[in-house]
């Protein structure tokens, strides 16, 4: 197991100077000259010099790119343009709240998934497997801003049921129970979309179980129904581990429409702001923390497979 | 032809298809369909609800009407969606035939340069390769490209695997056909319905995110119509005229519903179709049985 999770690890390695890689491209890459843009058209040329070798562009881009790398390791993600502070500090706080977001998403994507992929994989030629399949297929292709526009017309401003946006601390004055309300809507968004994917590969996983052997055995032996049905699900939730995990990490990238839409102060808000602000490093930051998470969500994901099911340690 | 093209069991296709084609069309035919400039409002009219006098879907916060801008956005929108698929398709399929019949340092190359691009959350790639260019639908069309391309990459590629042991293959290298004619007439016969297949099922995907880049700033710039531009400019009268607000929302969502079904019933039909061939084809055994050690 420590082997497995090594060489994976080991082999994230590359990825990950891809996608830094990838992310100071962006940055270096960005058409206009930035000693202009910060000293205006008519500075001399010694203050221009001056400060094209205060700011490293003089260097070639890979001593360029390992520089801000070291610089980025450290914690040290530039200075907003925009709000004139370290992007590290808006980030941080930011994450915390996206993480709230992505954990109740994440939690409605396994119980709704299970449920819907369940009544389809029950009767698969049935009324139950048809409308399993009408329900992913609309939930899979659903968008997140739009389902959060028609959540806010439909709850918030229609019926008045639920705030249509912002957030509450937990500690605060309205108690957990004011974040549960101002959860529930960007959750329903952000989650619809992985949930119609889950229910789909679960409904295919549980199939085939309940087409095999092990609920003819249990039939065989007189279980009730329900119990055969739950020792399947049970058989059936390795596929539910792999297909859960990827859901999550595609979670991280659906927030940025959710959390925009419904005023949620995480990253994807955060990165939506800078995009209009034209706050590259902020964009950049953004970009940067969120893929990074995306891959490491995945190493958790083969982490835990490996831990259930040892034939994907060999 | 009728007839058999109504039967029930092809309804699954027909229907989604025939919608995708009307989508398309309305798109088209914008000019002649819409009852007004799309660009032009009047200010007396703003924020008119669906079914008001004279403008059948309302107007928006400059009092242009909303049928008209539907209509023409489905231009942009749908040209965010199709053209990147289709250059994707094309740039994926030669990359992953080249990852596939090339020797082991070609292939090990182009597959770790995919892994990063994959490694991204496709909306943030598409973000951050959007945001260092001029917001336009070229830059949405460029974007989503890049996104797109290693997915496709990948299916030619495992396609182009699976059969690069094949006798025939062999046979046309010994006859000394070169590597243009291996892979056009050889090759791409064999990866191209797979491809093209796959391809199709990501259209929907595609026109959701070019609408969502457009939505953040990224994509058409005003007054162009486009849907998702349409969906942020009619933000500020959620609170107030929620079911002028919702409206592209919805032609997104059915849009997408729309290409999905249509991916989804050619994939099941492809699916069927393989299943259903009569076992010893010539086709399928020119194949390679299995992966044969090299």
């Amino acid at each position: 197991m420590t082997r497995f999770l090594l060489r994976r690890l080991l082999l994230a390695v590359p990825t990950l100077f891809g996608v830094t890689a990838v992310v100071f491209a962006t940055v270096a890459l960005v058409p206009g000259d930035p000693v202009a843009a910060f000293l205006g058209p008519g500075a001399p040329p010694e203050a221009r010099r001056e400060l094209t070798e205060r700011l490293g562009l003089d260097e070639p881009l890979p001593v360029r790119y390992v520089d801000w790398l070291g610089h980025a390791l450290n914690g040290d993600l530039g200075t907003s343009v925009a709000g004139q502070r370290p992007v590290a500090d808006l980030l941080l706080p930011a994450l915390g709240q996206t993480l709230t977001l992505t954990a109740a998403a994440f939690l409605l994507v396994l119980l709704g998934g299970v449920a819907l992929g369940a009544l389809g994989a029950l009767r698969p030629r049935g009324p139950g497997g048809r409308i399993s399949g009408a329900l992913s297929t609309l939930a899979v292709s659903a968008p997140q801003y739009s389902v959060a526009l028609l959540l806010i017309a439909v709850f918030a401003v229609g019926l008045r049921w639920l705030p249509a946006g912002g957030t509450n601390d937990a500690f605060g004055p309205g108690g957990p129970a004011d974040l549960a309300r101002h959860l529930v809507l960007p959750a329903v968004a952000a989650a619809l979309v992985p949930l119609g994917l889950t229910a789909r590969v679960f409904r295919a996983a549980l199939g085939t179980v309940l087409a095999g052997e092990l609920a003819d055995s249990l039939r065989a032996r007189g279980l009730r129904p329900a119990a055969v049905l739950r020792h399947c699900v049970h058989n059936a939730s390795p596929a539910l581990l792999t297909i859960g995990g990827l859901q999550l990490a595609y979670l991280l990238e659906g927030v940025v429409f959710v959390e925009t839409l419904f005023a949620w102060p995480g990253v994807g808000r955060l990165l939506y702001d800078a995009l209009t602000a034209r706050d590259l490093p902020l964009v950049q930051g953004g970009v940067l923390v969120v893929a990074v998470a995306f891959v490491g969500v995945n190493i958790l994901v083969d982490a835990a497979h490996a831990a259930i099911d040892p034939r994907v340690r060999v | 032809m009728a007839a058999r093209l109504l039967a029930r069991r092809n309804l699954g296709l027909v229907v989604p298809g025939a919608l995708a084609v009307l989508l398309v069309l309305l798109a088209l035919a914008a000019p002649l369909l819409a009852p007004y400039d799309p660009a032009a409002g009047r200010l007396a009219d703003r924020l008119l609800d669906p079914g008001s006098p004279g403008h059948p879907l309302g107007t928006d916060g400059q009092g242009r009407d909303l049928l008209s801008r539907l209509l023409w956005a489905g231009r942009a929108s749908l040209t965010g969606g199709l053209v990147p698929v289709t250059v994707a398709t094309v740039a994926g399929t030669l990359l992953g035939i080249a990852a596939g019949l090339g020797g082991r340092f070609t292939e090990q190359a182009l597959l770790r340069a995919l892994d990063v691009l994959y490694a991204f959350p496709g909306v943030l790639l598409a973000i951050a390769i959007a945001s260092l260019l001029t917001p336009g639908l070229g830059a949405t069309v460029l974007a989503l490209s890049v996104v797109l391309t290693p997915a496709v990459a990948r299916v030619a590629f495992t396609e182009t695997r699976r059969i690069r042991t094949a006798e025939y293959l062999e046979a046309a290298r010994v006859s000394g056909a070169g590597w243009g004619a291996l892979v056009l007439r050889q090759v791409a016969p064999v990866v191209a319905p797979v491809v093209l297949v796959y391809a199709s099922s990501l259209v929907g995907l595609a026109v959701v995110y070019a609408a969502g880049l457009s939505f953040l700033g990224l994509g058409v710039a005003p007054p162009t119509a486009e849907w998702g531009a349409m969906l942020d400019e009619l933000r500020p009268a959620l609170l107030t005229h929620p079911w002028v607000a919702v409206l592209p929302a919805l032609v997104i969502l059915a849009v997408s519903v729309v290409f999905n079904t249509l991916g989804e019933a050619l994939r099941t039909r492809v699916g069927d179709a393989a299943a259903q061939l009569p076992r010893p084809v010539p086709a399928r055994a020119a194949r390679a049985p299995k992966q044969v050690s090299r």
